[in-house]
């Protein structure tokens, strides 16, 4: 165990613990908009600032992305001075600049009281903040099918070459853990459609209900091995049938009523 | 894991008390829809209860991308860590049984967890065809339900 000290109380964390879960582990707020549990940290919103010093640096102190720092023994740690607020300010205000019309990020902005950007807006607004969650949480899944492209104001979320992208399987868990919900799809018993591609479903044998993309069964049973005849049936008709093993073997055992 | 879950179909009478009480406890804003455990019919007053095994060799928790799916050592249930489900539904598909349930709702998946070791089913259940009992009793053979006048207990 280590001990660092956070606003200027202990705490005692395993070795190797992030600063960010250190500094929350004592009990402190730090923002964050690309920090994600099951996700490698990335260090990419920079909302996570926080300043680091230790007692023999004569009152220098540096600034860290929190989520990406170790914690290391006897660290003093302060997550609100003026220093931190103004540069987490200057973050969020781009941000606002960039995103002017998407309620999480004007959510965000209210809470370090700013209303509007002091930046000039961006002219053609978009909803997405880069946080990346959907290009990792793609690539963690196997799949890498979409990741940024371009630089500095230019910079965006696309599938390679924008066009429909080959590896995706249409999985849409780019779409679900988007914080601002800004990737569109369109998901019927017939067919899906994100990222510009179309995907197949796969419908229930015995019901009829869509409940996997045909690129999805390829791929989940090139992961566990089991046959793709594995997805024919749903959740709800695996359950019933599983219901009627049940009163089988029951009825074996003739213990039925 | 010194308690194990235990269904005994012959005994259900296809109430339904369990899968409100399911979707109480687990704030579905009990809508018996969204329940973890699911009757299925088979007669008049004959019910299935089929709700998930906790399995040995989890295929829902081998699946999983992101170690969401953990099993508690105490109660040897299957938890699903909400804040690390990405909503890839890869354990909706990969259950054999169908009892990975996904949540329009919340997106997100639900799973029986034992309601961490106090499965809020069993005391609902008028004629003890769910049981959460000692792991040593779990193989006795079930007797044909007595109506003494009690509730489970």
């Amino acid at each position: 165990m280590i001990t660092i000290t956070v606003n200027g109380k202990n705490v005692k964390v395993p070795e190797g613990t992030r600063l960010l879960d250190a500094i929350r582990s004592a009990g402190f707020e730090v923002p964050t908009l690309c920090d994600h549990p099951a996700l490698e940290p990335w260090g990419g919103c920079r909302m996570c600032l926080v300043d680091v010093t230790r007692k023999e640096w004569d009152g220098w102190c540096k600034m860290v992305v929190s989520c990406m720092f170790p914690a290391e023994d006897g660290l003093l740690v302060l997550t609100d001075t003026e220093r931190v607020r103004s540069t987490r300010r200057v973050v969020i205000d781009l941000l606002l600049a960039r995103c002017p019309d998407t309620p999480l990020v004007q959510q965000v902005a209210a809470r370090h009281g700013l209303e509007q950007t002091t930046y000039e807006p961006n002219p053609a607004p978009t909803d997405c903040i880069l946080c990346g969650l959907c290009t990792r949480v793609c690539d963690h899944i196997g799949v890498s099918a979409i990741s940024s492209v371009n630089r500095g104001a230019g910079r965006e979320i696309a599938p390679p070459l924008h066009e429909a992208p080959p590896d995706c399987i249409g999985c849409l868990a780019c779409a679900e853990i988007c914080p601002t919900s800004c990737i569109p799809y369109e998901t019927s018993d017939a067919k899906r459609t994100i990222w510009g591609k179309e995907f197949e479903m796969v419908r229930c044998a015995r019901c009829g209900r869509a409940h996997v993309t045909r690129d999805e069964a390829a791929h989940f049973s090139g992961r566990t091995g089991v046959p793709s005849t594995y997805f024919d049936l749903c959740d709800a008709c695996k359950r019933t049938d599983m219901a009627r093993q049940f009163v089988k073997l029951s009825e074996g055992a003739g213990t039925a009523p | 894991m010194d308690r194990i879950y235990r269904v005994v179909i012959e005994r259900c009478i296809a109430c339904g008390k369990c899968e409100l009480a399911c979707a109480f406890a687990h704030g579905s804003e009990g809508r018996p829809s969204k329940t973890r455990i699911n009757i299925f019919k088979r007669g008049p007053e004959l019910g299935t209860p089929v709700v998930c095994f906790q399995c040995h060799d989890a295929a829902c928790a081998a699946v999983c991308p992101t170690e969401a799916l953990v099993r508690n050592g105490r109660t040897g249930a299957i938890e699903m860590a909400r804040d690390r489900c990405i909503s890839c539904r890869m354990c909706v598909a990969a259950c054999p049984f169908g009892n990975m349930l996904w949540d329009e709702t919340y997106h997100c998946v639900q799973k029986c967890d034992l309601c961490g070791g106090d499965p809020k089913c069993v005391p609902f259940c008028p004629t003890h065809a769910l049981e959460y009992v000692p792991a040593d009793r779990a193989a006795e053979k079930p007797e044909p339900f007595a109506w003494t006048g009690d509730l489970a207990p």
